[in-house]
């Protein structure tokens, strides 16, 4: 797809990025460490969470693993997916980008605290 | 219950969207049912829902993502262009959807609208009869595409019709502010709602009269090709004789009224190449009588030389016809007396309305001043100049006063004013205010 859909990238695929550092996650738990990460402010909807799905797994920034059951959620199978070496990459230079974000805030006197 | 309508609303989802996803979804849905429980809880899963909905929507539908390979046999649909709609190509589709519309509108409207051509109702018959340009019957016409005028069209009528005005008008500044007026109310889009050719013609003609005070100024329109400017054409001339022919020569009416006064109505001064027999024969048809009446309230002009040959019936001797179409210091006589004429000293009256025109116009002027005869009726409309007939293309052209004659009479011409009646009087009334006066005249004889 010419298109870049993900340049500027957007939060909701940053937050699922962040919420697959750690854990491999279905789209129930993406959802729910997403909404976790954030206090509750983002609660990912199955539109909005399945379609950035699909554009970060064509960007190959996630992968789908094999799909299982998850034993908290009843003998569903669901499927599971992990963050890419790209997808980390990208991940950690978002996050760097935030941070110069918060490094010039706090120079304008915008944002006060400690340096990060 | 619930799942239900979620699957429902799923639907407004394309549908590669939820070949892939579709499941997925349902099933988050379902955990989040499974685990959101309680008034509040639900009230907010919906709500996210909605959101959700109203903000992943339109970009699914906005940005397809790539198909996955369809399996298990199910039908699926795969878009051969997969880059998404641009929104310059929603414009110009949404425009070109409205001009389509709008075309069916007006073709639908204009369906129902044809009119046959009607009678012109001025100094045309000037220009017509001399040129020999008939006009198609009604029986012959058909709604041809000609018939309707584009903006591009009117631009370019407009533009001829201004161009024509200040080379031709006999004033210039009159022209040239004819012309301007034309031009100005073209800018101001005042034409725009004439989309035929006899009303855009109609308007043209009522908006040069009105900035030149000169009714004989006219755009004309005709369905049928306009005769080339090579002159008339042996069809057109045989057309012509064909019509005169079929018309007795517009001579309406000869008859005797009470007290042997003669009555003579005749609505146009045809050519005398195709129509002198028919005028001397009506001429001698009321030979006999003590007056002469001319009904010319329906009179609308034509061929100087049936003024100069009606006239000479009225004079013993040549008489000179001043004829303000001929811009020429060479004397015009009638051919009188004419043989046999016994009217030449009889109480001659003209009966007028506000369409005479022209040739009418000119015979009525010069019998007064001439103290020949006696008009009875209403000013005449005022159409002097001689107009010839200018051809802009194959559907229209238009009448301009191009000469002005030097009048004998050193009176102001009639072509604005018209001719004054003697006697003022309704054209409805003339003509027995004519027979009374003749009937006077005749007693006191």
């Amino acid at each position: 797809m010419p298109r870049q859909k993900l340049n500027p990238l957007p939060s909701a695929a940053f937050q699922i990025l962040l919420a697959l550092a750690e854990d491999d996650l279905h789209g129930y738990g993406i959802m729910r460490q997403v909404a976790e990460q954030t206090g509750g402010r983002m609660r990912l909807g199955p539109g909005t969470l399945y379609s950035s799905i699909q554009s970060l797994l064509e960007e190959k920034l996630i992968a789908e693993v094999e799909s299982r059951e998850d034993a908290r959620l009843g003998n569903e199978r669901r499927r599971y997916y992990k963050l890419t070496s790209a997808g980390r990459k990208l991940a950690r230079s978002e996050a760097e980008r935030l941070a110069d974000l918060l490094r010039v805030a706090r120079a304008k006197k915008i944002l006060r605290g400690d340096h990060v | 219950m619930s799942e239900k309508i979620y699957a429902r609303l799923l639907r407004l989802y394309p549908s590669r969207f939820r070949a892939a996803w579709g499941d997925e979804a349902l099933q988050l849905f379902r955990d989040r049912m499974r685990d959101e429980t309680g008034l509040f809880p639900r009230l907010r899963l919906w709500l996210d829902l909605l959101v959700d909905l109203l903000v992943s929507l339109p970009g699914e539908h906005r940005h397809p993502h790539q198909v996955p390979a369809a399996g298990g046999g199910a039908p699926s649909f795969e878009l051969l262009e997969p880059a998404p709609l641009r929104f310059g190509s929603l414009v110009f589709g949404g425009a070109l959807s409205m001009a389509a519309f709008g075309a069916c509108s007006f073709l639908i409207n204009q369906a129902g609208r044809y009119q046959p051509l009607t009678r012109p109702s001025s100094g045309l018959e000037n220009a017509a009869a001399l040129m020999a340009i008939d006009e198609p019957t009604p029986a012959t016409q058909a709604p041809g595409a000609a018939a309707e005028v584009d903006s591009v069209e009117r631009h370019r009528l407009v533009e001829a019709a201004a161009a024509n005005l200040k080379q031709y008008y006999v004033d210039r500044a009159v022209g040239l502010k004819t012309a301007e007026a034309l031009l100005a109310h073209q800018m101001r889009g005042d034409d725009n709602t004439a989309t035929d050719g006899q009303s855009f013609a109609d308007l043209l003609t009522a908006q040069m009269r009105d900035a030149s005070h000169d009714n004989n100024l006219v755009l004309v329109f005709s369905r049928d090709p306009l005769p080339l400017p090579s002159g008339p054409s042996p069809e057109s001339m045989a057309r012509y004789r064909q019509t005169m022919a079929e018309q007795n020569c517009t001579f309406q009416k000869a008859q005797i009224l009470p007290h042997n006064v003669g009555y003579l109505k005749f609505d146009s001064f045809p050519e005398p190449a195709v129509c002198e027999a028919t005028a001397r024969d009506a001429m001698a048809s009321l030979n006999n009588s003590d007056a002469i009446i001319f009904d010319l309230r329906d009179n609308r002009g034509g061929d100087p030389e049936m003024v100069m040959l009606i006239s000479a019936f009225l004079f013993d001797h040549p008489e000179y016809m001043y004829n303000n179409r001929e811009n020429t210091t060479e004397r015009l006589w009638t051919r009188s007396p004419v043989l046999g004429s016994r009217l030449a000293d009889k109480p001659a009256y003209i009966l007028t309305s506000s369409h005479t025109y022209s040739a009418a116009e000119h015979f009525s002027y010069d019998l007064k001043m001439l103290k020949r005869a006696t008009l009875v009726g209403e000013t005449t409309g005022g159409a002097a100049h001689s107009g010839a007939f200018h051809r802009i293309d194959d559907h229209f052209g238009m009448g301009i006063p191009e000469t002005r004659a030097i009048n004998p009479f050193a009176k102001a011409d009639w072509a604005v004013t018209g001719v004054e009646p003697d006697v003022k009087v309704p054209a409805a009334d003339a003509l027995a205010a004519a027979e009374k006066l003749a009937k006077r005249r005749l007693r006191r004889r």
